[in-house]
Formats: C-alpha cells, structure tokens, sequence
C-alpha cells in the first residue's frame, strides 16, 4: 500500500459489497448492533474532537469570553480573568451544544452585555442568527433564531440605533435587522452596490461614539451585481460571446466587461452609522501599505482611538489609526513567534481592562494580548480548548474532495 | 495536521470552496472562486500563500458563481457546474484570463438548477452533474439548450435534496447524497414573499445521506446499485467525495463531522456490476 495522508488510523472492521435497496432503515434497523451490509465503518477518519475557536466576544462586566465553535457546533463560556493552566485545556464555564441549539457552522459571536445575550451568526448554510441567554447551558433552545441571507459571518450591534447587523459574504451586503428581530423579519436597511466597495465582506464592527460601522473585506468581488443588483442571478446572456467560437466575432467587449468576477484588494471600508442602499463608505483602508491579508474580525478601540483587526493570512494584528484612510501603514503590529497567532478568526476589544482576544483557528486557543501592544510580544493570558500542542486539521465544513494521486494526499477546500 | 496548505490573500482562494479536482496528467489543482466568479488552477505542489499559476475570470468566461469542478484529462477540458448560474461551462484544460468557454449547456431544456457536482466519463462521452434533487446525464459534447439524455431521480434513488459531489470510476458514478435540506428563505438580500418560518436546521434532516453508486447508464427512479450508509459508517450528511482505485479507498467528508471519513472498499472499485448485469431502467 501507498503512504497515508495525514490522518486517524484505526484497525479496519470490515468491506462489504452488495446491491441495497432503501426499505430496511426503520427504528428497529437503528438499534441494531450488527452493521448492514452497506453500513461499512470508515477504516480512518480525520476529525478534531475538539472545539475550534472561531468568533469571539468579551464581556467585562460580566467577567466571560464567549467563543463560537464551528466544529462541535457549540458556545463556549470561559472566565476571562482565568488563564490555561501551563499547557492543559482550559475548563469552559459553560458549553452550549446539541440539535436544539441551532448552532451549526457557527462564525462571528457578539454579546449584549447588558441584557445578557448572545448573538452568533450561522454561515453555511443554516443562515440564521441565533440568539441564546447567558444563563444557556447543554442542548438549550435559543431565545431567538432569524433567518438571514445566506452566507452570513460578521455581527455587530448598534446600541444608540437598537439594530442589529450582519454582514453576507456572497452579496458583498451589510443587512440591518431590529435587534430584537426574529423568526422571518425583512431587514430595515441594506448596504450594498458597487460605491459601497463591499467584497466579500466578513467581520464587521459598530462604533457607536463616533457613529460608524467598520467593515472587512477579503475583495472577492461578483461582477453581476454590477449591473442587476440581482445577487445571484446572472446577467444578460446577449452581452456574452456565446462560446470561443463566438467570441472571435464579438464586438461588444466593453459593455461586457461589466460583469465579470473580479479580486479587489482586501479592505476595511468604514461607513456612516446610519448607511444605507449603495452609499459610499467615507473612508476605506486599502492597498499595499496597509497588509490587509485576508482581514477576519474587527474591532474599534475607544481607549487608543484605533481600529484592530485579526490578519488571517499573515498570522497577526493589524491596529490602524481610526480616523485615517487610503494606502496607509498600521500604526501598530503585533506579529512574531511569541505572539502565538495562528489563523486568526474572530476579535474583540476590552476596553475596560485594556486587553484585544483573538481566537485562533490553527491551534485550539484564544488569545489576550495588552491593548497597547506592539511587536513580538506575549500574550497575557492563553484560553485553550484542547491540551496544547493538540493538532487541528483546520477544517471549516470541507464540502469537496480530491485525491492527488501523484502524491498520495486528500486535497481538502475550506 | 496537514502536511500543508494553500491560503492567504495571494491564493486568490475564497472562504467558500465547494468543489475540487486534481488533474494528474499536468499536475494541477483546480479550485473554483464562487465568490469572484474565477476559476484558479495552482500547481500541484503549491504550499502556502502561492498565487495560481492560471486563473479563469471576466466577462467572457460566463461564469456565475461556479461551485464544482471536473477535469476531463482524455480531451484536455475543465468542466464547471455553476450553482445559481444553472449552466455547465467547458474550458480547455490550459484557458487562462477571460477565456471563453469551449462549450455552455444552458436553458429551460436542460432542466439544470442547483448544481453542485459534476463528473464527466471521456470514455463514455458522457458528463453528469448533481442537480437539485436528481442526477443529469448529459453527452459530455452537448452544447446549448439541450436535454438532458438521462435522468436519475425519484424515491427509490434515495436523493432527497442538494446531492453534492459526484465522480465517475470506471462507467459508474459516485455521489455524496447530503440530504440536508437547505431552504433559503432570501432571493439575494430581499426576503421572499412565501416565506413564513425559520426551517429546521438543514442538517437535522433525519432523512440521512449516503454514498450512491450508479452505472451511468442508469435512467430514472433507479436505486444505487451499492451504498455506504448507516450509524456505523459514521456518515451523516456526506458532501465531498473523492475515489482512490488503486487503495481501494473512497474519501468522504460529511459537514456535521466537520472532518473526512476513509473507507477501504475496493469491491466498490470495481469495474463489475455491483447489483446485476442489465442496466436499471424506470
């Protein structure tokens, strides 16, 4: 046999090969503890038991970090003054998870932390927000469940407004809901068009003193709603060379061109607090100078009149100065062996005590660094939802598949 | 661990990639950009935050947020299924920037609407693409607005909604039947007049999912003729599927396990009938 991909070994029970019919799989069937013979048990898998950390969200007041988890499909309540002891996996508060919860491929997680509950949006493809008290705990049912644009990731709430928003990745929008919305409620607002510079926006913030809202975008751009505003529907056919064949004769490239996909630098495009339809943002932070590198989640930091971001794709965070836009540089970085930043996801700021969390998705921990921090430099405290060193297979609902033969390996997209 | 990964900003990659082919005569990797309507190809060997050494996109591609792709090495072609663009497009396996496809098959004809598999048999001549609740078989140089030659659908087939990833191994074809069942509630951002409730969890559908195996001359309300299915299987709602004949393996990822499941079947590998020897027919 060949070299394995990276994976879970365990001994191989059993092939079999038969023609099914799909009659036998009544309750009786489920108690079995014979396998049918189509029930072949997988001869490896490659499964994180552990939760992945994915959004992030802090609460001074109440003394709590709360992380999404997209791989168990959980909520995770940890005490945010506590630290992992040595290497060992931090004990959660609470943990809440189960079919009644709702919570399935899970990504941003904010909270209010005056009324004590938890918002967190599902991405894909459940796309609702769901709503859960603090008090939840286990398989708990959510106080609230909305149903949202697919493709949902980033949340924030707007306090003085009372609105809640989320940003959807495939329309490049901002939707705005009341917060206290549920069940199927049309939004009250939409950010979206093509002066909105939106695209593929994810982690989103609401800055409520300066009345602005901060959006990330990782520049995946859907040329079609140049034209029709339609989403997902296609433009028009008669604009296109058929095929190779004729596109040799076409003349009409021009009017075209409009419709194409396109790759945007990634930005953060800041909006007014009260946007809406295709507004343009009245600043945005982009180009070469800034390092945006796929930008996940977003914060406002009051204290040092900054805007934060997580940097996924170059293990870091990115503080700029928030009243400054175009090509320019972060006025601080924190990036480096020490940090211990690995594919950053969500973040959140705690004014209070002066502390930035990130949640890292490539190694089972959240992060609390000093909100002054620059450089190489330590986190203060390490949450951890797995014993340290634990590996992650860094899977987000890996929906295909491909085998390299050549070099023995399972390709697997995120 | 994985022992290694393409990603960052200069990968070109979007966060939502639901389809992927390897293309093992060039050594290629074929991702589709649903998000920027491109498809990327990067070199077999690509690591880290390595740019595509092609890339599919513009205008003239006519790509709609393209989902799921197939490589077709014995006539040098990439095939694309667009999921709400409900259209097939083909490339030469070597298009590059805004290339216009070789072939399109779209229309009220073909029936085609909520693609996200497809596979393509060059032995065959035929291609067959997982379509909202059934399997369409096409002939792999159809063109235009043309039906579809085959169809595999109905109660007996086991499909309930969105079957996912399909290969084809030897006339046969491997699906992963998810079963979820997505309802969207949203036409883009605008809510829909008909919608009413929040629908359960699409992966609490207690209708479980399965990997289907079908000759692809199958037509109609046609039953696999073998599966992998049940509580020991540990499948769930399985949505990506790739086939390793020479181990025996098929690979199946299942997105409530948010993980890839292997098993070791090379019955199923086999260029035999697996049920009888006559064609199933409706």
């Amino acid at each position: 046999m060949k070299r394995r991909s990276s994976g879970v070994f365990f001994v191989l029970a059993g092939i079999v090969s038969c023609a099914v019919g799909l009659a036998n799989s009544g309750s009786d069937d489920e108690r079995r503890s014979k396998p049918y013979p189509e029930d072949i048990p997988a001869a490896r898998r490659v499964i994180d038991p552990y939760p992945a950390l994915n959004g992030i969200a802090v609460d001074p007041q109440n003394d709590v970090v709360i992380a999404s988890d997209p791989n168990r499909k959980s909520l995770l309540f940890y005490k945010r003054s506590r630290s992992a002891m040595e290497n060992a996996q931090s004990r959660p508060v609470r943990q809440i998870i189960g079919p009644a919860t709702y919570i399935g491929m899970v990504a941003s997680v904010v909270v209010d932390s005056q009324r004590r509950e938890i918002f967190t949006a599902n991405n894909d493809i459940e796309d609702t927000v769901v709503v859960m008290p603090y008090s939840a705990k286990g398989n708990a049912s959510p106080m609230r469940v909305l149903s949202v644009p697919h493709q949902a990731w980033g949340l924030a709430l707007g306090k003085s407004s009372d609105e809640l928003a989320v940003t959807a990745e495939i329309f490049n929008a901002v939707v705005f809901y009341r917060r206290e919305a549920q069940g199927v409620e049309a939004p009250l607002r939409v950010i979206r068009g093509p002066k909105t510079r939106l695209a593929d926006p994810h982690g989103i913030y609401w800055d409520d003193v300066n009345a602005e809202i901060g959006v990330a975008n990782h520049g995946n751009f859907r040329g079609v709603i140049h034209n029709n505003g339609g989403g997902c529907a296609p433009g028009p056919a008669k604009s296109y060379p058929a095929t190779s064949e004729t596109a040799k004769s076409e003349s009409n490239k021009s009017e075209a061109a409009e419709e194409g996909g396109e790759f945007r630098p990634p930005s953060i495009a800041i909006f007014s607090a009260n946007a809406k339809d295709d507004q343009a943002p009245l600043r945005t932070i982009e180009g070469d100078a800034t390092r945006l590198d796929w930008p996940m989640g977003i914060a406002e930091d009051s204290a040092h009149n900054t805007i934060v971001v997580s940097d996924n794709g170059d293990n870091s965070i990115l503080i700029f100065d928030r009243q400054r836009g175009g090509n320019v540089a972060p006025v601080r970085i924190i990036r480096g062996e020490r940090t211990g930043i690995s594919r950053p996801m969500g973040l959140a700021v705690d004014a209070k005590n002066g502390e930035i969390w990130i949640s890292n998705y490539g190694d089972h921990t959240a992060l609390a660094f000093d909100s002054a921090a620059n450089g190489n430099i330590a986190p203060k405290r390490i949450l951890r939802s797995a014993p340290a060193g634990t590996p992650t297979p860094g899977f987000g609902n890996p929906m295909a598949l491909a085998y390299d033969s050549k070099r023995s390996q399972i390709l697997v997209p995120n | 661990m994985p022992q290694r990964v393409i990603t960052g900003q200069g990968s070109k990659l979007g966060r939502t990639i639901h389809g992927l082919a390897y293309d093992a005569v060039h050594d290629e990797i074929i991702v589709p950009n649903a998000l920027a309507d491109a498809i990327l190809v990067f070199r077999g060997s690509a690591n880290g935050d390595e740019p595509p050494i092609r890339v599919i996109q513009g205008p003239w591609t006519r790509l709609v947020t393209p989902h799921s792709v197939s490589i077709d090495p014995e006539h040098g072609e990439i095939l694309v299924a667009s999921l709400t663009g409900k259209r097939i497009n083909v490339y030469r396996w070597d298009a590059n920037g805004n290339a216009a496809p070789l072939r399109v098959i779209s229309g009220p004809q073909t029936q085609l609407g909520h693609l996200v598999g497809i596979a393509v048999d060059p032995v065959q001549n035929l291609m067959a693409v997982a379509n909202s609740e059934d399997i369409l078989i096409f002939n792999r140089t159809d063109n235009g607005d043309v039906a579809p030659r085959t169809r595999i659908a109905g109660p007996k087939t086991g499909i309930t909604d969105e079957p996912w990833q399909m290969q084809f191994y030897k006339g046969k074809i491997y699906l992963a039947a998810s079963n979820h069942l997505h309802v969207n509630l949203y036409s883009g951002v605008t809510l829909k007049e008909s919608s009413k409730a929040v629908p359960d969890d699409p992966w609490l559908n207690p209708t479980l999912g399965f990997v289907g195996i079908w000759n692809i001359t199958d037509n109609g309300d046609v039953p696999p003729r073998a599966m992998i299915r049940g509580p020991f299987s540990g499948l769930l709602h399985p949505v990506g599927l790739a086939l390793n004949p020479e181990d025996g393996e098929i690979y199946v990822s299942d997105s409530v396990r948010n993980g890839i499941l292997s098993f070791l079947v090379p019955d199923l590998l086999e260029s035999k009938d697996q049920n009888s020897s006559s064609d199933h027919k409706e």
